[in-house]
């Protein structure tokens, strides 16, 4: 008897080769291997994270840095939950402060990085964002890269062309209170016709809800966001501006916006600090026609995100070595010199760098000062494991009434109908 | 010439009665009686492995209160019941209802009339016609559902500006219900209805001219005989294809994610989440395998209802005839 | 006149009773009238009907090309430009300096070939097998491949991904490549075919003349198949090139994206460039128009042939 090699089967064990070598290297090692210069980081993308590792990799070009910009800050965190579930995590992840909670109620997915020495530096960030990082048993899961802050970014041009100040201190003077942003916005759109404001549900209603004192729990962790006032006198404040017509309507990053920006479809856009970056990216034909105005309402915080190390990271020191080095005070201030992301560490707001820090694309509007006042006369609340769901289904409600004809006068039982479903609390 | 002995064996050899080729033959009967596992064992290990077990174990992670990154506990049935109480799921199962029903009808409606008029037996170019038809199925979903999403935006999409001309107000094809689903439903049907154009053509084919032409001395016009010959020597075809677009129907995933991106819920009320979106969004986007499983067990049982149906209404067919 | 109309005029011909009936299809002149519907005259407004069912088909394509060749302020304005702007190779630029988009057309490359070639193979072994090959179960075996067809495997999405995560292959490509490797319908149409066109005289034939079983398959079966097995293979090419959600779900790293996982990741990037998802959107459907050129003909015989009546 002789064994036949028949061509299907080398086909068939070439295919099988070719499988098997095409896709090995790599794949069975999580982030850089075994090779301790390297390190796998994902972010969100729209950030420019880039800008940060490149400046990393010029000052360390024997370390190599595997940058995957993921997506928004949800698809982000979706995507580091399927990996810690199973499979491949990368060495470093930026997850958004929103979707942090969900995180820290499961520590044991991510280093602790008082292993590395995370309860030395933590001094230098500011108290109630460090907080938020910490988990019950006092594990620090993150290290914060920035915080929001919260102004108004408005278009010069178009406010002077419908006989509104242009300033910035006549414009902050116009809306001390979130009921005169809506009666200026009325005044805009009678002059112009032209709506005011990219939309309700982001630039009023988030800032709102962010400028209280307790938010969705109180500070013993009891989810109240059905019965807190001040919620729903946020919620409230955005169902006038719906109803007032200021809004053009465009939820914020989606393809209209991003077209609308450039071409002066809206005038006023509540603007975080890590938002600026996108206007120069978006619309650079529009620079020097920005300038940017106190936020109505008082200080508050939206957004701002936190560096962590998955528990099973191939490459934990280097990435530690990477938030170490990119997230103290020094480099947080140079970053926000290059990008505009307000620093989360107290001690460079008083750098003169910052505070004398301007923006050209925004009329050279002092964003140090501005950004830094927003965040420091604020009230820290507590957050817990749903914040994020919680937050997300308002939006919704609002958004469904600003775009799809809901009706406001039942929005607000929709909206906490519809979060208890989803949290089951 | 020494070659003799070698050339003689053979022809002996292949000279051999068929008896004894077998006897030969049967020195391995039990390799030849394993080959015709052999042959289909590729598949049927590949569907143990990635069909079957995944499918049976759907059945036991939906028990489960199931958290990837946390904890699993063992529920019983409280998936199923939180699940026929929950309103996101009877929602989701409404979009998937509404969009099956406007990509199917008009789909098939559409592609019926184009095989009709493509079996045509003088037309020109038919090779290229049929060819054009085509196109939409090899072009992906992902391409589709971002030109779509384009072409019907709100405020810079071409149709909304021709609606516009036409004095039509500005149609949100993304937010609200019936102009997402709608949306949807177009892009589902642009792919597929070239597709089943092919398929009925198929089947036109097989149906003899004869029965055509005697209706054409009896002065039956292309109307009639669309009426009374095409359509009734489809109808087997046409109940398949039903049910495969029900099923597709079912699988509806990538055009409502992409249409409003980043969005698991596709628009602030989950005006246009598919089932399988919402599978996807308790999975993957809330950590929630079990409830995610449980959905998709629902989704199984629909399936079965959906074969069920087929099953009962091409037997009654076949009675018929 | 046509080939296809003098076709089925022969046809006609050859299964009707009169020479005048034939006569009427292939030489008369349409204008006789004296016949009508589909046998007679082709109206203009099927014409019309058609060319507008071709234009559906390939506007939505055109208009690709349109947004991906023009800049973000031109593909906003109204009215619209409907000739290509100037813009193409900037913005394809752009997609390669975004994503590696290179890599991911070769990593769907990769994979639809190894799954065309795959179900190509193993379906037309399989189904010999259950064409022409007597073994115990034969027919439960063959019924649960029927089954299967049945039942989409999208829905156990959720344990597919855990039994990939436990084999350790997230974000590699045989994720996508091995559970892919074999398709039930495949199974099913490539019996159907094999029992019709291979008789059992020939098979007997081989065995006397001391063939083996696979002898039979691999040297005289699968040649005569050969073109049914192509066209089955292309079906799986396309389809899997064209799978979003499950590469969607396993896939993280950008070098190992598939052409429809990059285009999701150029969406994201709508900060840079409008035109920027559609270009990539063009590119990554580029490679299919080429090939869907060469043997788009062969697809629509397949489908034509009974193929994927099912």
């Amino acid at each position: 008897m002789k064994l036949r090699t028949s061509p299907p089967f080398v086909l068939l064990a070439a295919v099988v080769l070719v499988v098997v070598t095409a896709c090995s290297p790599g794949s069975a090692s999580g982030g850089g291997g075994g090779d301790p210069k390297a390190f796998e980081f994902w972010s969100m993308s729209g950030i420019d994270q880039q800008r940060s590792v490149d400046q990393y990799v010029e000052k360390h070009p024997d370390i190599k840095v595997g940058l995957t910009e993921v997506g928004s800050s949800q698809e982000t965190a979706q995507a580091l939950t399927t990996a810690l579930a199973g499979g491949k995590v990368p060495d470093l992840v930026l997850i958004q402060g929103d979707e942090l909670p969900k995180f820290l109620e499961q520590p044991q997915n991510f280093h602790d990085l008082r292993e590395f020495g995370a309860d030395e530096i933590k001094g230098d960030y500011l108290d109630w964002v460090m907080a938020q990082a910490t988990a019950e048993g006092g594990e620090i899961i993150g290290i914060p890269t920035d915080v929001g802050g919260l102004a108004v970014a408005y278009r010069t041009d178009l406010f002077a062309a419908a006989g509104l100040p242009t300033d910035r201190d006549e414009v902050s003077a116009l809306w001390p209170t979130w009921d005169d942003f809506i009666a200026t916005g009325q005044r805009y759109v009678a002059a112009t016709g032209k709506p005011f404001v990219d939309n309700v549900p982001t630039s009023v209603f988030y800032q709102a809800v962010n400028q209280v004192s307790q938010k969705y729990y109180d500070d013993a962790g009891n989810p109240i966001y059905a019965d807190n006032p001040e919620v729903k006198e946020a919620f409230d404040i955005a169902l006038r501006a719906i109803d007032a017509g200021i809004s053009a309507k465009f939820s914020y990053a989606s393809e209209g916006w991003n077209a609308a920006l450039p071409r002066g479809d809206y005038a006023v856009v509540s603007a975080p600090s890590w938002m600026l970056n996108s206007f120069t990216r978006i619309a650079p034909d529009t620079a020097g026609k920005w300038d940017i105005a106190t936020i109505p309402g008082g200080a508050g915080n939206w957004g701002g995100s936190y560096l962590a190390i998955p528990a099973r990271a191939a490459n934990p020191e280097a990435a530690w070595n990477y938030i170490k080095e990119m997230q103290a005070p020094e480099r947080q201030l140079s970053h926000f010199l290059d990008v505009g992301t307000l620093p989360t560490t107290p001690a460079v707001y008083d750098d003169p760098r910052l505070v004398e820090a301007t923006e050209p694309f925004f009329s050279d509007a002092p964003i140090g000062k501005i950004y830094t006042q927003a965040v420091l006369g604020l009230q820290p609340f507590h957050m817990g494991p749903d914040t994020g769901t919680i937050g997300s289904e308002f939006l919704n409600a609002l958004v469904d009434v600003e775009q799809a004809g809901g009706d406001p006068a039942t929005a607000w039982d929709r909206a906490v109908g519809n979060i208890r479903t989803a949290i089951g609390q | 010439m020494t070659t003799t002995p070698v050339t003689t064996t053979s022809p002996r050899r292949q000279l051999l009665p068929p008896a004894g080729a077998d006897r030969r033959r049967r020195q391995l009967p039990f390799v030849e009686a394993l080959t015709p596992y052999a042959y289909i064992a590729p598949f049927f290990v590949l569907f143990a492995i990635f069909g079957l077990l995944p499918f049976l174990f759907t059945f036991y992670v939906a028990l489960f209160d199931w958290n990837p990154i946390g904890d699993q506990t063992f529920i019983g049935l409280d998936n199923f019941t939180r699940m026929l109480a929950d309103p996101r799921f009877w929602n989701a199962t409404g979009n998937t209802l509404s969009v099956w029903l406007l990509s199917t009808l008009p789909q098939l409606a559409l592609a019926l009339l184009l095989a009709h008029v493509l079996n045509h037996a003088r037309l020109r170019f038919a090779n290229f016609f049929r060819m054009a038809m085509l196109v939409p199925y090899i072009t992906s979903v992902a391409a589709t559902a971002i030109v779509f999403a384009q072409l019907f935006d709100r405020n810079y999409g071409l149709l909304n500006w021709l609606l516009g001309l036409a004095g039509i107000g500005p149609i949100d094809f993304v937010q609200s219900t019936w102009g997402s689903h709608l949306l949807i439903a177009i892009m589902v049907a642009w792919r597929w209805f070239g597709y089943s154009t092919l398929l009925y053509l198929a089947s036109l084919q097989a149906v003899p001219r004869d029965i055509y032409e005697a209706a054409s001395i009896d002065g039956a016009g292309g109307w009639k005989q669309f009426v009374h010959i095409t359509i009734p020597s489809l109808r087997p075809i046409i109940i398949f294809t039903v049910v495969t677009s029900t099923i597709g129907g079912l699988q509806i995933f990538t055009e409502p994610l992409l249409i409003s991106p980043g969005s698991l819920t596709c628009g602030p009320v989950r005006q246009c989440q598919t089932l399988s979106l919402f599978l996807y969004e308790q999975g993957f986007g809330q950590y929630e395998f079990g409830y995610g499983s449980a959905i998709g067990v629902a989704l199984f049982v629909m399936v079965i209802v959906a074969a069920l149906i087929n099953y009962l209404l091409s037997s009654r067919i076949r009675a018929d005839r | 006149m046509t080939m296809e109309s003098t076709t089925s005029g022969t046809a006609t011909s050859g299964t009707a009773t009169g020479a005048s009936v034939g006569e009427a299809v292939t030489g008369a002149p349409p204008g006789r009238g004296r016949h009508r519907g589909l046998l007679g005259r082709v109206r203009w407004w099927n014409y019309l009907l058609l060319a507008g069912a071709t234009f559906l088909c390939v506007f939505p394509l055109y208009w690709m090309f349109i947004v991906a060749s023009t800049d973000t302020a031109t593909a906003t304005r109204m009215p619209p430009e409907i000739v290509p702007g100037g813009n193409f190779f900037q913005l394809a630029g752009l997609v390669f300096d975004t994503v590696p988009f290179l890599q991911s057309i070769l990593n769907s490359l990769f994979v639809a070939t190894s799954i065309g070639v795959g179900h190509a193979v193993l379906c037309a072994l399989a189904g010999f097998a259950f064409a022409k090959l007597r073994f115990r179960g034969n027919n439960v075996l063959f019924l649960i491949v029927v089954l299967t067809m049945t039942v989409p495997t999208q829905l156990a999405v959720i344990p597919q991904y855990m039994i990939i995560s436990w084999l350790g292959w997230v974000d590699t490509l045989q994720a996508l490549v091995v559970p892919g490797l074999a398709s039930a319908f495949g199974i099913f149409w490539m019996r159907q075919h094999i029992s019709t066109t291979i008789t059992d005289e020939l098979i007997q034939a081989a065995r006397i003349d001391g063939a083996s079983t696979w002898q039979i398959f691999w040297r005289i079966a699968f040649p005569i198949v050969r073109p049914a097995a192509f066209v089955l293979g292309l079906f799986g090419f396309v389809s899997a090139w064209n799978d979003f959600l499950w590469p969607f779900i396993v896939l993280k790293s950008p070098e190992r994206f598939t052409a429809q996982i990059a285009i999701k990741a150029l969406q994201n990037e709508r900060t840079i460039d409008l035109g920027l998802a559609m270009s990539g959107s063009f590119l990554a459907t580029l490679p299919l128009l080429v090939l869907f050129v060469f043997v788009g003909r062969r697809m629509v015989a397949g489908i034509l042939d009974g193929a994927f009546k099912g």
